[in-house]
């Protein structure tokens, strides 16, 4: 818009000098003109999102206390508003393996207090972790959200076709999903940064993502949505694999396939420390 | 510093947990009793799921059993025609009652089985101990013979057939009673966690008589064989030992056990029996409360087995 201003202004001047040469400035004015319209729809057909992860696998080995992982990208073919502000809004989701479980709720009955009523989920993803970079509401609407599984209000949860108890168990309501978000919470398996994802410059974004130790081991599932005045432009898919290393694998694998050798081995090991701690005192005392 | 454990999946700091294992060690070595009950919670505390907290504290129990079981042999505490046919009992309770688990869980009322057996089991206990042992603490204060042992004094436990003679104890009573104590202490320890030298201790002092300094030893006797046998149920079924956090337990608690063992030796029957007491009905107090008090959080969540159904 500034070159095309000072264009406007020099265009007279050399108008009344030199008219071949202003024609010619006419042409390539106009010529600028379509060009950039074309390169405008261009732009827009083009707008995607390219992302990677620092670590494609994480090992947990015997000193895993937990891990951060770094999601990072850039806008391709970003364009820039008038007021020079970002236009995009990036969302990051890492899932962890989907998991069944479970939730139930206690009630008082004669003074005392159980599990009352029970609602059986076929699959909800384990570990559930979203970073953006300003609070969902401001970046689109519910709708959007919700088809993608974006939010820990959004995130898709499948009923079971178990037995149910109790009136929670008619449909997925609002009060059994924020009580599993809530629980999960606590657990630090559903964390939530509503500024985490950073823009460097204007097309490049980083976001850094937080896996506790007690992340359930699985294949991680990494999105990246890219939106523009609430629409979803694009969606980065990409995995990060965690798996046990070192000895902790050989006893994984052990304790799931051969339980009962595994049993008795632990129960060997047992019944030794506490033969050879008694032996040691023993000594020791007489 | 810490370590992963490999099969509940999360991060451990090692002095915690070779704490939790020292200070159940001590109980178990002083009283006699697995110390299950007091495990189960310390770990649920420290963050272990319930599940895994469960199935790997039999394995400990197995430790520290074995520990005090060793040290009370060498003391010739242990009645051992009593104690197999306690362990007889004991694993046919085990059997049935890893079932009745099973059938809780699946109906989510596991944890308040639990909580409601814990209360009634600990309460009852608890109580009879307490009033015994400050009748036994009183009646030494006045001048009485500490030790009442009324022997020739009959009960229902002797009217009953197979009698058998148990020359440790000093008795010759039916075979019925042990058998069914054991039986039931067996169902405990698969739906509380626990080797249950809780209830049996007591049971084997008031129902069958048998002299103080035995029961421990034969209970842990018991408690070795019963407690291996549960881990490997719970390894086989539910895949809930974790060798790693046992081994963390195990190191506290076989020390603990030995200073346990010691200080017991310090202390008299009576005054055992009352610190048992105590410590039972405190914890059947704060059970208690977790059923009567309004939860701060009404919701749970707990895996579940989609191929199960």
């Amino acid at each position: 818009m500034l070159v095309i201003r000072l264009n406007r202004m020099n265009v007279p001047i050399i108008c009344c000098r030199l008219p071949i040469v202003s024609s010619f400035l006419l042409y390539l004015f106009f010529s600028f003109l379509l060009t950039s319209a074309q390169a405008d729809e261009l732009i827009l057909a083009k707008e995607s999102v390219q992302a990677d992860i620092s670590t494609r696998s994480v090992s947990i080995t015997s000193s895993f206390t937990g891990t951060e992982i770094i999601v990072f990208g850039a806008v391709e073919n970003a364009r820039r508003t008038k007021d020079s502000l970002n236009p995009y809004d990036v969302v990051v989701v890492v899932e962890g393996v989907s998991q069944s479980l479970v939730l139930r709720r206690k009630s008082n009955v004669a003074g005392l207090w159980f599990n009352n009523e029970a609602v059986y989920f076929s699959s909800i993803p384990s570990y559930y972790a979203i970073s953006t970079n300003r609070p969902l509401v401001e970046i689109t609407e519910p709708h959007i959200l919700d088809q993608h599984g974006i939010g820990f209000m959004h995130i898709s949860m499948v009923l079971s076709n178990r037995f149910t108890q109790g009136h929670i168990s008619n449909k997925i309501n609002k009060e059994s999903k924020t009580a599993i978000v809530r629980l999960k919470h606590k657990q630090g398996l559903y964390v939530e940064n509503r500024f985490g994802t950073i823009f460097v410059g204007p097309s490049l974004f980083r976001t850094s993502i937080n896996l506790p130790a007690n992340v359930p081991v699985g294949p991680l599932t990494a999105r990246v949505h890219l939106f523009r005045d609430g629409i979803l432009l694009d969606t980065f898919i990409s995995k990060v694999q965690l798996s046990r290393k070192g000895i902790g694998r050989y006893i994984y694998n052990f304790a799931s396939n051969y339980p009962v050798l595994y049993g008795f081995f632990t129960v060997v090991v047992a019944a030794g420390a506490g033969w050879g701690a008694s032996k040691y005192f023993s000594r020791r005392r007489s | 510093m810490h370590f992963y454990l490999p099969i509940a999946e999360m991060s451990a700091n090692v002095l915690v947990f070779v704490g939790i294992g020292t200070i159940i060690g001590f109980l178990s070595g002083l009283f006699g009793v697995g110390g299950g009950f007091l495990m189960t919670p310390l770990l649920i505390f420290a963050g272990v799921p319930p599940v895994f907290a469960v199935g790997t504290q039999s394995a400990q129990i197995v430790a520290s059993s074995v520990s005090g079981a060793i040290a009370q042999w060498q003391r010739r505490n242990i009645d051992f025609t009593m104690g197999t046919i306690l362990i007889f009992g004991g694993l046919v309770g085990a059997i049935i009652g890893v079932q009745f688990v099973k059938w809780l869980r699946e109906i989510g009322q596991f944890d308040f089985a639990v909580s409601i057996s814990y209360v009634i089991f600990l309460g009852v206990v608890g109580a009879l101990m307490l009033i015994e042992s400050l009748n036994t603490i009183h009646k030494i204060r006045v001048g009485h013979t500490a030790f009442e042992r009324r022997s020739g004094q009959h009960n229902w436990a002797h009217g009953l057939p197979l009698k058998m003679r148990f020359r440790r104890s000093k008795l010759y009573i039916s075979a019925i009673p042990p058998l069914l104590i054991g039986l039931m202490v067996g169902f405990l320890a698969a739906i509380m966690g626990v080797g249950g030298g809780f209830v049996m201790i007591p049971a084997m002092i008031y129902l069958l008589r048998v002299p103080t300094n035995v029961v421990v030893g034969t209970s842990l006797f018991q408690i070795v064989f019963v407690t291996a046998a549960t881990t490997i149920l719970h390894a086989v079924q539910n895949q809930t030992v974790d060798i790693v956090l046992a081994l963390l337990l195990m190191i506290g608690g076989v020390i603990g056990a030995q200073f346990g063992a010691a200080a017991g030796e310090k202390l008299k029957g009576e005054q055992l029996r009352f610190l048992l007491a105590a410590l039972v009905i405190g914890i059947c107090l704060r059970m208690a409360w977790q059923l009567i008090s309004a939860p701060e959080e009404l919701y749970s969540v707990t895996p579940f087995l989609e191929h199960t159904e």
